[in-house]
């Protein structure tokens, strides 16, 4: 059968009012009567904050109100899988990284919002920093969180290990590392919100990956019930990942409830990099064993992943990676650990590829070492290990269909005139 | 010296939450009034395409054109999950979904046009969003006229879907399971790149992708999201570092994190293998995070062919570079480890 449209390259919908600039993004949408936010942030990555003094930053001219911990004693921390966020940070209570949030300064400009934050004075007592994740699991090391540094630990393990490199004639073993990455969508962190008293209902108009996760997690928050939280989808000026997180959200919610007044909120590039979600830097120390013939045997992985101060995906992005170990590659006996660490680094959450493009540099690393050890052609050994309909994965899942790796070797080794002699 | 080496990677991708996780799309398509049909999804489209894939899908299944399909803006108040843009999910996802939605519609029209046309099914003709009796096209009805008459018996001309397919929770202690994901997506990439061996300074020159994506839904969508996954994995593998020191950003701007601009973009040459057997709507799987996974490696590979040093720490850095070709003219020409 014949398609009309799937399968063709039909104009993207979006792409006209994108290009002739009708298209609006959060920062493009105004309200009358409209205020502006600011956020002062930490000023230490790990300190018990003791004192916070708003009293010079309120008197400034067109500073409208200034909330801190003290006005919302009811609202709830925030996380896409572990509630561990605070929404401010009160007296007493940590500041654990340096995007966390210490005041929301609402007032009539931008400019008068930044200068209210420079003016605010907060005293500090500072904790040990702990910005390596081999620190972090020491015994000794500080706790960031009050159930340990080690947020979660997952293994896995298929077949068996001692048999696996027993067999093997040749065995590679390294450690990778990855770092810090930023998803630099262009647009960064913005918002607009509007409280109306009379029914109640919050509405944002906030870009957002996932409308309706972002909106309970709102809700939980604030203590509101779910339909009260309406979050309007503005067009998206990219994501990567990093717009799974609450970033604007609750801030602009409580400043519209304060204020009664249309409230916005657009971070600056420092502002995003520094206080929103990373990519997890990774170490990887890995085993892997193969027969002289050139066939896999062993594939043994341990990750470290550097969650930094919060959750947000991590515990999930972590595990991924290491699920992904051998890569598409058939391997008998798979053994692995992977640890995810909080740290006071900017915290790590979902970029694409969600731990697996970390861990494909560790594993298409080694396959490219084992192949110049044997002797064989690097097309030629990914070819002969790949998957085939009915192989199983390091989770031991097996492949019932749509398994064309194969022929993605063979594809783009004839493309690119690859000279290796494929069989 | 500048010395030109090529490199190569393969990746898996298991995309979806997966791991038991309740991962689910809902969609709705209806006969609105103004010649449209409204498809309700609260898909985000982040620039990757999902709205225009999803329009051809309805389009395809209710035979009308792609202007004619209306897609509401997402609004947790007039749409229902369609789950999160990552995981590479949505084409597959909220693309089963619009697709199952487009069915029940298509179905419905087919009913109610049965009852007008006094007909089966089978003596009933469908084109360019008019439906006719084979034996006299001329006497067509377009569905919207078709909504009216089904107005006026007090039912509407609509229909909901979702996609919720199962996948297993992994065993914690083995992390083993029968379906962790409900697939994967398979890339290779081979990729040219040349070192001058006196500033450590690479430049990718060609990339030759090839990918297992079931089926492109539109294939220039897909092309488009390989080159630009690429050029993300290009500054991944040789410039992109947050340098995160006792908890403290050193480079929070673009000026001092760098990113690759279009003068680092190399040339492209793309190959879509499609054996259109995957559960995704028309056999599609997703590509979306696929697309950057292979570069980092493909291109460390690359480097280590042509000036036969291997760096372990990303980003490979000119400064990395140089360092490695001194120690390893120290240590005589073994492979770095």
């Amino acid at each position: 059968m014949t398609e009309r449209y799937v399968g063709r390259n039909v104009y993207k919908v979006d792409a006209q009012d994108k290009v002739m600039g009708k298209a609006k993004y959060p920062d493009d949408i105004y309200f009358d009567n409209m205020l502006y936010l600011k956020i002062k942030r930490a000023t230490h990555p790990h300190a018990h904050l003791r004192r916070i003094d708003i009293s010079k930053a309120v008197k400034l001219p067109g500073v409208v109100k200034i909330i801190t911990a003290d006005d919302i004693p009811q609202v709830k921390n925030f996380g896409l899988i572990i509630k561990d966020q605070p929404v401010l940070v009160g007296i007493g209570q940590k500041m654990r990284y340096m995007g966390d949030a210490l005041a929301i300064v609402i007032a009539e400009t931008k400019e008068i919002a930044s200068k209210a934050v420079r003016l605010i004075e907060v005293e500090v007592e500072e904790l040990e920093v702990i910005s390596d994740p081999l620190r972090a699991m020491e015994k000794d090391a500080p706790l960031i969180h009050k159930d340990g540094n080690i947020l979660a630990t997952h293994y896995l393990e298929k077949g068996d290990i001692k048999k696996g490199f027993a067999e093997a004639n040749v065995i590679v073993e390294n450690e990778y590392r990855t770092t810090f990455l930023d998803q630099v969508p262009l647009q960064v962190e913005a918002g607009v919100g509007i409280y109306d008293e009379e029914s109640g209902f919050i509405k944002l108009w906030v870009a957002s990956q996932w409308l309706h996760d972002t909106q309970a997690d709102v809700a939980q928050s604030l203590g509101f019930p779910k339909e009260k939280i309406r979050i309007i989808q503005p067009v998206i000026g990219g994501a990567f990942g990093k717009k799974e997180d609450i970033s604007v959200h609750i801030h602009l919610a409580l400043a519209a409830i304060a204020t009664k007044r249309p409230v916005k909120l657009t971070y600056t590039r420092e502002e995003s990099m520094i206080a929103q979600s990373k990519r997890h830097p990774f170490i990887i120390r890995v085993k892997t064993g193969a027969t002289k013939e050139g066939y896999l045997t062993a594939w043994q992985a341990e990750v470290i992943g550097d969650t930094g101060a919060y959750a947000s995906s991590g515990p999930a992005v972590v595990h991924k990676g290491m699920y992904h170990c051998t890569g598409p590659y058939n391997v008998d006996n798979v053994k692995g650990v992977a640890y995810t660490v909080y740290t006071n680094n900017t915290y790590a959450g979902a970029m694409r590829g969600f731990g697996t493009t970390q861990m494909a540099f560790a594993y298409e690393s080694q396959m490219d070492i084992l192949a110049h050890k044997l002797g064989i052609d690097p097309a030629q050994f990914r070819l002969q290990n790949a998957y085939n309909i009915g192989s199983s994965t390091p989770n031991g899942q097996i492949l019932t269909h749509s398994v064309g790796v194969k022929e993605t070797i063979k594809k783009a080794a004839e493309i690119a005139g690859w000279k290796g002699g494929l069989r | 010296m500048k010395k030109q080496g090529r490199g190569i990677a393969t990746i898996m991708f298991g995309f979806g939450y997966g791991e038991g996780f309740p991962d689910h799309a809902i969609a709705s398509a209806e006969i609105e009034e103004g010649g449209k049909i409204l498809i309700r999804t609260a898909a985000a489209d982040v620039g990757q395409g999902v709205l225009t894939i999803i329009t051809q899908i309805a389009a395809e299944v209710l035979k009308v054109k792609p202007e004619a399909i209306r897609i509401i803006p997402g609004d947790t108040h007039l749409t229902k999950n369609s789950g999160s843009s990552s995981a590479t999910r949505q084409t597959f996802f909220t693309g089963n979904a619009v697709k199952e939605a487009s069915e029940g519609l298509l179905s419905n029209i087919y009913h109610y046009a049965s009852i007008e046309f006094r007909s089966n099914h089978v003596e009933l003709g469908i084109k360019d969003g008019y439906i006719f009796r084979n034996d006299n096209p001329k006497n067509k009805l377009s569905y919207w006229e078709l909504a009216e008459r089904v107005k006026e018996r007090g039912d509407s001309l609509k229909a909901e879907a979702s996609f919720f397919p199962r996948t297993d929770i992994p065993d914690p202690k083995t992390g083993q399971g029968k379906k962790v994901y409900v697939a994967y997506t398979f890339v290779t990439q081979v990729i040219e790149v040349e070192v001058d061996t006196d500033t450590g300074i690479v430049e990718v020159l060609n990339v030759y992708t090839a990918a297992d994506i079931g089926k492109a839904i539109n294939p220039k969508n897909v092309e488009g999201q390989i080159e630009g996954g690429t050029v993300q994995g290009i500054g991944m593998a040789l410039m992109e570092e947050q340098v995160i020191k006792e908890g403290i950003t050193l480079n929070p701007d673009l000026t001092s994190y760098l990113i690759p601009t279009s003068m680092d973009t190399p040339h492209f040459a793309t190959l879509l293998v499609e054996n259109e057997d995957s559960e995704g709507p028309f056999g599609a799987k997703g590509i979306g995070e696929p697309a950057t996974i292979a570069t980092t490696p493909a291109i460390a590979n690359a480097i280590y062919d042509a000036i036969g040093v291997r760096i372990y720490h990303l980003p490979i850095t000119p400064e990395k570079i140089l360092k490695a070709l001194k120690e390893e003219n120290k240590r005589g020409n073994k492979e770095g480890f």
